[in-house]
């Protein structure tokens, strides 16, 4: 890559971390975080000072406090005090932040982080309060049932079947075995899994992701700085974010249309992937989203296991860039896509398009 | 190559106790569509949009910004939201200015509110629990400190609680707008947590403001002066450690001395115009100049007795009635920068500073951790 | 290069539980009241964007974000399933108490779908395509419930009666969230500290600062703190400064009378005890320097249930003030 490629092609991912997704974590939001952030500076081989810029991303309600980030800049190592912002949203989005920060050219180093316990609350009663206020929360409308009417429309569709979601959990369960830090894994049996009873017809309870609990943090570095601290530094192609109007009853729900435009956007081309990670909340949604990004048959999704292995809400977008930015870093890939969601039945979407050298 | 940057467009809502005539939508477009009338643009002219409130339980809906997508203009294009305490305002507009100075989009919407009659500031301030003892009660302590170190006399606070309410009688945005207020009154107004009085505080408002953030090519559309961006910078630090010093906290002074740097000023007192600080309770307009080295140490309540922050001084500090009058939390980072915005602008209308050349912006929040702070100019930077 | 965070995560073990509770008020504005107001009098509305009927009505189109002239029309009552899933387990904040269907049912005349419920007896029942119509609740206040479930078949069923005189503007939302947050160890050894009547923190081995017994690591060192870490302080400090607090009343708030909190400086070491309550001091009489001693809660006290702790306070020794003037500067 020229050195006088503009700033977007020139920021690379080289350090990075992640806790174990777990169902019930006893050590709080930062106390998962300190160590993990502690772990991707190591990894970048870089020191605290180094970074010129800090994003976090997280969710005050998943643990009540209505400042509950501000207890996050303790792992940030904010003191003496340093260039900060915060998304209340997906670690993803924080990425997405710092990655725009770098490129002003001033800094070399970012650090974004996310981080998110979903085990303190029930995530049907917090997510419900997510939806429009005055036509939706009021119905107490949850996000599994959501995901169940999706399903269904996908099916009516023609577009999927109750077959295909199992196969996506399959999938999902086996290549999780291979993820330390997985929650759900294993070999499981397609016929067997449609034996199990509908949690939310369609939907079985495995269609459905696991209350997880985690934190991930990434360093980004610009150009020669990036070079001189990865051997292999997975670089950012492109990066773009886009989403739909909110009520589900105005959009194509079978269809995920601001993915589409995130991964045009983000610069994927329709060329071949060795890896893409997606953030498919649940089974049916995985199916959506390779459509909408236009994967074919073949393409390696969620090597990880994806969010139905591990669904720590507000960390699994950034892992899911995290999965994909390792195989190009060890060496395993050399053209990776990864996807991150926010908001009801996919209503938010954002694609990052990484590449070795 | 960086692009330079400004302001072309701002709006505001009118500030009240409880906007019950519109929905949380309503409010919001409400700035929005004044910002673009403004700028004279449409939202087909906006490329991206960034949100910014203080906490979801204020309104009791989890990331709001996700429900506001389409009718904020969002649908199709990136929505980004900040939430960074009481500084978001000021965050969110810093956020947007990086998507244009970046080049990754030409034009940006900045939109921050909060619509806090929908619940109960004091109630999410306290964790939803009994003996919340409120962002007062927390500063409180702090504001003695710097009375003791400073020896300011008490009327301080009474100055500079009359002279932002009285600026806010010339702003027809704001919340308090009280023209007859005597320093005699806010003396015997309550003690509401000592030293602060009723009169020193601010309001709990419902509101939203919107600033539009582009390019030189969009500067140089715009059909009224463009504000410059000369100078951007957040900081943030613990807000709690054996030893920190919450009177003049060091993310602050860092901050300022970033966008001093910036914009090339070293002596701001002298080369800085008017200035919007983020002043909840009024011993803070004291604390902030020091805290930014626009005064020396002890110096600051000496630019107040002195009247050199009034609307006519040397160095005016919030002629639009600042935080004390209006405070919308989420918004009020935004508004000192529209507000700062409309000086370099002239566009201030009664409470326009003459000749103002360079505004400094700046917002805090948490427990005075996190600041935003920008120096707007009237001209281009070189 | 890679690393993977392989610590093992502990499970929780013990937890305190806490429901969030709040009553919102919301405004609804000049499309969504009138909404609320026909849901009263058991109609449907929407609003035209171009060709387009979208119910339930927004005040701006979704796509193009364009405010839409005020062209209501009336959509329904009956309509079609165009989508749904089934709950056969409902909880505590769903609308219905038995098995039902979240839906999102297309009313006659509308182009986009509304989300509802649909009452049947059993899934059987459920089809995408099937037609629905509106049961309404007898007492309606203007709110998205005012239909309590959609049903099969064409007509809706109706109910005189119920209905609020004047225009729907606000609506209420009670807003409640239960949760369960890990007590950490740190946290346990803290109340058995204070239970022991002993004042304790946690000395961070790299800065030396010492933080209060339950915080689980030093900020600024990213040092883990634990019962290594444990040192003994002083029960005797100066208040450096105060506030005295005028209760705010909100939801949930229980002090009605004006109360003081002080900032501690402890004895011989650097640590600073802050927003500390004062026991048996009037309020007028707290002041920067005042020398002041721990109290423990009695034995009576400590049987009370309902009291949050055992550090009750801080109460005057009647030592003569410190009058060192830089003591306004260690607030923290």
């Amino acid at each position: 890559m020229a050195a006088n490629d503009r700033g977007a092609t020139d920021i690379a991912i080289v350090g990075f971390a992640q806790s174990q997704s777990v169902r019930d974590a006893a050590p709080s939001e930062v106390q998962l975080l300190v160590p993990v952030v502690a772990d991707a500076i190591t990894a970048a081989g870089i020191e605290r000072s180094d970074i010129g810029f800090t994003c976090a991303g997280s969710c005050d309600y998943l643990t009540g406090g209505p400042f509950a980030f501000v207890s996050n800049l303790e792992a940030a190592g904010a003191w003496p005090p340093i260039s900060e912002s915060h998304v209340e949203a997906d670690g993803a989005w924080a990425m997405y932040e710092a990655w725009m920060r770098l490129q002003e050219g001033d800094i070399d180093v970012a650090l974004a982080f996310g981080s998110g316990k979903s085990s303190p609350s029930n995530p049907a009663e917090v997510w419900a309060q997510q939806l429009d206020p005055y036509y939706l929360a009021p119905l107490g409308v949850d996000p599994v049932s959501l995901a169940g009417i999706q399903a269904q429309a996908l099916i009516d569709a023609g577009k999927a079947t109750e077959r295909d979601f199992a196969t996506v959990v399959a999938d999902s369960r086996r290549n999780a075995k291979s993820n330390p830090n997985a929650q759900l894994s294993g070999d499981y049996d397609v016929d067997a899994l449609l034996a199990e009873p509908y949690y939310r017809r369609p939907l079985r309870k495995h269609d459905v992701p696991p209350i997880s609990d985690a934190a991930v943090a990434v360093i980004m570095a610009r150009g020669d700085k990036a070079r001189e601290l990865c051997e292999r530094p997975a670089w950012i192609r492109g990066m773009d974010h886009r989403i739909e109007a909110h009520q589900p009853g105005l959009r194509d729900i079978t269809s995920s249309a601001s993915t589409t435009l995130a991964a045009r956007k983000a610069g994927y081309d329709g060329g071949p992937l060795d890896v893409v990670e997606l953030s498919s909340t649940f089974s049916p949604q995985e199916i959506i989203l390779k459509n909408a990004i236009g994967l074919g048959a073949g393409v390696n999704v969620n090597p990880s296991g994806g969010p139905l292995a591990a669904n720590p809400i507000m960390a699994v977008g950034l892992i899911r860039i995290v999965e994909a930015a390792s195989r190009i870093i060890d060496g395993t890939a050399n053209r990776a896509l990864a996807h991150a969601t926010s908001g009801p039945l996919l209503q938010q979407n954002l694609v990052c398009l990484l590449e070795g050298e | 190559m960086n692009e330079r940057c400004a302001i072309v467009g701002v709006g505001q809502t009118h500030f009240k106790k409880r906007r019950d005539d519109v929905s949380i939508a309503g409010l919001l477009r409400e700035a929005i569509d004044r910002a673009l009338a403004d700028a004279e643009l449409t939202l087909r002219d906006i490329d991206a949009v960034v949100i910014g409130k203080a906490p979801d339980a204020f309104e009791g809906i989890v990331m709001p910004e996700i429900f506001l997508a389409d009718a904020v203009g969002a649908t199709n294009k990136p929505l980004l939201r900040v939430h960074t305490a009481g500084s978001v305002g000021g965050s969110t507009l810093v956020v947007g200015a990086h998507h244009v100075i970046t080049g990754i989009h030409g034009t940006v919407l900045t939109v921050a509110w909060e619509k806090q009659s929908e619940g109960n500031a004091q109630w999410g301030l306290a964790g939803g629990r009994s003996g919340g003892i409120g962002a007062g009660g927390a500063f409180a302590p702090w504001m003695r400190a710097y009375i003791q170190q400073s020896g300011a006399p008490d009327y301080i606070g009474w100055m500079v609680a009359v002279k932002d309410r009285r600026n806010a009688a010339k702003n027809p945005y704001a919340h308090l707008k009280m023209p007859d207020i005597t320093l005699e009154k806010v003396k015997e107004s309550p003690m509401l947590w000592d030293p602060i009085r009723f009169h020193e505080s601010c309001p709990s408002s419902d509101g939203a403001c919107a600033a539009i953030v582009t390019n030189e090519e969009g500067a140089k559309r715009a059909p009224r002066p463009p504000a410059w961006i000369h100078g951007l910078s957040v900081r943030s630090e613990l807000g709690q450690f054996p030893g920190r010093n919450p009177v003049r906290p060091q993310a602050g002074v860092e901050c300022a001395h970033d966008v001093y740097r910036q914009a090339g000023i070293t002596d701001p007192r002298s080369q800085i115009d008017m200035a919007e600080l983020y002043v909840p309770f009024s011993w803070y307009e004291p604390m902030w100049l020091e805290g930014h080295d626009i005064a020396g140490p002890g110096e600051g309540w000496k630019m107040v007795d002195t009247g050199e922050t009034d609307l006519g001084g040397a160095f005016p500090v919030n002629p639009s009635g600042g935080v004390l009058s209006t405070n919308a939390i989420g918004a009020s980072g935004m508004v000192r920068f529209a507000e700062a915005a409309q000086q370099v602008r002239g566009l201030a209308g009664e409470h326009q500073v003459d000749g103002v050349r360079t505004a400094l912006a700046q917002a805090y929040g948490g427990a005075a951790q996190y600041f935003a702070m920008g120096v707007l100019r009237n001209t281009p930077p070189e | 290069m890679r690393t993977s965070h392989e610590r093992g995560i502990a499970e929780v073990t013990i937890t305190v539980e806490s429901t969030i509770k709040f009553p919102y008020k919301r405004s609804l504005g000049p499309v969504i009241g009138p909404f609320m107001t026909a849901l009263a009098e058991q109609r449907f509305i929407a609003i035209r964007s171009g060709s387009r009927v979208i119910c339930p009505p927004l005040e701006w189109d979704p796509e193009t974000a364009a405010e839409l002239p005020r062209d209501f029309v009336d959509v329904g009552p009956a309509g079609t399933v165009c989508t749904w899933s089934w709950v056969s387990r409902p909880t505590e904040q769903h609308p219905l108490d038995r098995p039902f269907a979240f839906a999102l049912i297309k009313l006659d005349g509308a182009d986009t779908a509304l989300t509802h419920v649909v009452d049947v007896e059993s899934i059987d029942q459920m089809s995408t395509g099937m037609r629905v119509a509106p049961r309404w609740r007898a007492e309606r206040l203007g709110h998205i419930t005012d239909v309590e479930a959609f049903v099969p078949g064409e007509e809706a069923i109706t109910v005189n009666g119920g209905v609020p005189g004047e225009p729907v503007t606000m609506m209420s939302y009670d807003a409640s969230i239960t949760y369960k947050i890990p007590v950490s160890d740190n946290t346990i050894k803290a109340h058995e500290a204070t239970a022991q009547g002993r004042l304790v923190g946690l000395k961070c081995p790299v800065c030396e600062r010492i933080y209060a017994r339950d915080r689980g690591f030093c900020p600024i060192d990213t040092v883990e703190l634990t019962d290594d870490h444990e040192v003994e302080l002083p029960q005797r400090g100066v208040v450096t400064s105060y506030t005295i607090i005028t209760p705010v009343q909100y939801p949930g708030q229980t002090e009605t009378e004006p109360f003081s909190r002080v900032m501690v400086l402890i004895d011989e070491i650097d640590v600073v005890m802050m927003y500390q309550p004062l026991v048996d001091v009037p309020v007028e009489d707290v002041r920067i320097g005042m020398r002041v001693a721990v109290v423990w809660a009695s034995e009576a006290e400590k049987a009370d249930a309902g009291r949050p702790g055992n550090l009750v306070g801080w109460m005057p020794t009647g030592e003569p003030d410190n009058t060192d003037p830089s003591l306004a500067n260690r607030i923290m």
